[in-house]
């Protein structure tokens, strides 16, 4: 009973969090978190787990929109459905582009993705405008159907919905940390020679790490798109890359809970901050450069030990400690 | 496309071309010597704008704001090394470059709050054009070409005709060595940085008065300069002037025949050179610290 609590407890309190916020805060400021903390977790996996820094998530993001998008507009009118064929897009696009991509080094790794999520934009804005109709973006509200359980078009039925598939997700990487899969996610960021000495591919371990990181971000995007009803070039601005990374330095690297606080702490800031201050940059780029030199761990990296103290006793956060080290 | 077109294309695709090496090339070295990814070299570049912008603004002279444009890119860049670079040297160049994109987020922040949001136009210091094959060629642009030709010459001679460039070079090489030889290597770094910083100043002040100067224009060449380090090969001081001009002609010249080509064509020429060449155009094998 205490094995499993102890490997729900995180989920719980993070969840926890996330319904207390739905609870005081205003619906729109809920959905957003929620889905800015998927979009977050595919990049929190590949900095953290895999050592792969992605200044181009973005591009991901705008693959999955603009999939689920294509086909709200053009082809059908399940949202559920569109959601599906914004997963694969972003399945299909990562498996070739990462194919490539992995075997780059990691500081390379980071640029050449922003020069995909630059191309993405221009092609989206520009050279693909007859179908995604440039910067006016496709509005597609009006073409999706109500269905049947949970209705998304109705704010408050997507965030029952978003919230379940974020609990998925979490449980999803949390098995992940825990499968020798993951180990080798580990042991192909510190060190790569021996990996291969333990007779596993380098390449794809790190190719199946990309997929199933951007495919997470693929999902966000076409929940963004269904959220929204409506997508445009924006959301792969050049501008917005660095924001996956700034949230999950913000919540922790590495973390299984990180990108939640960090998207509650990202989100919270910009919109409270924006209300007193007209930049907000300064603040969040402060706060960064504090989270680094401060050891890189981010709220919840802070946070967790304290936590853990306070909800396990002090034996237990050794024996935990212990086992989590023996993991590692 | 007619033989005017084409050469005034040319020389706009140079110009913009040794604004980005004036810029890759802080970044390149700071690379090269210390290992780390610097993003911040875009914040002495807005500054360097702004200043330029003021001085013109108060005394009227474009030529003295860029002086004190790279004075104070160096002055800010001074600072940044001595409270946060010194700090963070020996991490993990994803480290180096998060950080470093905190920097330049908290610096577009401040100079928002400094300057405001509106983009500021800062007049072209000489207004006369030559006549070169039939085509009005601005001198201004011809002057910026020469300048980054100039600080290309010098920054060879630093290197490679000093005592100090030499251990520069070195450092490159083999930072470990080069200290085990009683070097003090964090005086290289310093200075390498503040060398880095002053250049992107430069190039700030010099491309001042070619684009409208706002908050956010760091962020908008970053993508750019970041090609240009990349496809010249990180580290190689030959590679960035080499790719520096490829990318602003594929720039000055896909804009030409096909406006979006502009900004996208340098992304693609350089997906197709990391392929082929992981390292990058001079770039040496792998480095790792």
């Amino acid at each position: 009973m205490m094995k499993i609590f102890r490997w729900w407890w995180g989920i719980l309190l993070a969840f926890f969090l996330v319904a207390m916020v739905r609870v005081f805060l205003p619906l729109p400021f809920a959905n957003e978190i929620i889905i800015f903390s998927i979009y977050t977790m595919g990049c929190s996996f590949l900095l953290g787990r895999v050592g792969f820094i992605s200044f181009g998530q973005p591009a991901y993001l705008a693959v999955g929109a603009y999939g689920t998008a294509f086909y709200l507009y053009y082809f059908g009118t399940n949202p559920y459905i569109g959601i599906l064929v914004g997963i694969l897009a972003g399945l299909v696009v990562s498996a070739i582009v990462g194919a490539f991509f992995v075997r780059l080094r990691s500081d390379y790794f980071a640029l050449v993705n922003l020069a995909l999520a630059v191309i993405v934009f221009y092609m989206m804005e520009k050279v693909l405008a007859k179908i995604t109709h440039g910067d006016n973006g496709l509005w597609f509200l009006a073409n999706m159907s109500s269905t049947p359980v949970l209705d998304l078009g109705k704010p408050s039925h997507f965030f029952a919905f978003a919230f379940v598939v974020a609990m998925a997700l979490w449980a999803f990487y949390k098995y992940l940390d825990d499968t020798i899969y993951g180990a080798c996610c580990l042991a192909t960021k510190t060190n790569e020679d021996k990996l291969r000495f333990l007779g596993y591919s380098n390449f794809r371990v790190r190719w199946m790490a990309f997929i199933i990181a951007n495919a997470t971000t693929a999902l966000a995007g076409s929940l963004y798109a269904v959220y929204l009803g409506f997508v445009s070039p924006a959301i792969t601005h050049p501008a917005r890359a660095a924001d996956p990374v700034v949230v999950t330095i913000l919540g922790g690297v590495g973390t299984l809970y990180g990108p939640i606080v960090g998207a509650i702490a990202y989100t919270g800031m910009k919109d409270l901050l924006s209300g007193f201050i007209t930049n907000w940059e300064l603040f969040i780029g402060f706060v960064l450069v504090f989270i680094m030199l401060a050891g890189e761990k981010g709220i919840w990296g802070t946070l967790e030990p304290i936590l853990k103290k306070a909800f396990f006793g002090k034996g237990t956060l050794a024996r935990y400690q212990e086992s989590g080290d023996k993991k590692r | 496309m007619d033989t005017q077109l084409l050469l005034s294309g040319v020389i706009f695709g140079l110009s913009i071309g040794s604004i980005f090496f004036l810029l890759a090339i802080g970044l390149s070295l700071c690379f090269g010597l210390m290992r780390i990814i610097s993003l911040d070299q875009l914040l002495y570049y807005s500054v360097g704008a702004y200043i330029t912008y003021t001085i013109h603004v108060v005394t009227g002279n474009t030529w003295l704001g860029v002086f004190g444009g790279m004075v104070a890119a160096g002055l800010v860049s001074f600072g940044v090394e001595r409270f946060v670079f010194l700090r963070i040297y020996e991490r993990d160049i994803a480290f180096t470059m998060i950080t470093s994109f905190g920097i330049l987020f908290a610096g577009v922040g401040a100079i928002k709050y400094i300057w405001g949001l509106i983009p500021r136009p800062v007049p072209v210091p000489i207004d006369a054009q030559v006549v070169i094959l039939g085509t009005g060629v601005p001198v201004y642009r011809l002057i910026v070409i020469g300048i980054s030709l100039l600080v290309y010459l010098g920054i060879w001679l630093f290197l490679n005709r000093t005592i100090t460039g030499k251990a520069i070079r070195a450092g490159i090489e083999d930072v470990e060595h080069v200290e085990g030889l009683g070097v003090n290597v964090y005086k290289l770094f310093t200075m390498t940085f503040i060398l880095a910083g002053i250049l992107s100043g430069l190039a700030g002040g010099l491309h001042s008065s070619l684009i409208m100067v706002d908050p956010q224009m760091g962020l908008e060449v970053l993508a750019f300069v970041f090609m240009v380090v990349i496809i010249g090969g990180l580290g190689s001081i030959k590679g960035t002037l080499a790719s520096a001009f490829i990318v602003g002609q594929v720039v000055s010249l896909g804009s030409l025949i096909y406006a979006p080509l502009a900004q996208m064509a340098p992304f693609a020429v350089m997906l197709v050179i990391l392929l082929i060449k992981p390292t990058g155009l001079y770039g040496s094998r792998l480095l790792k610290r």
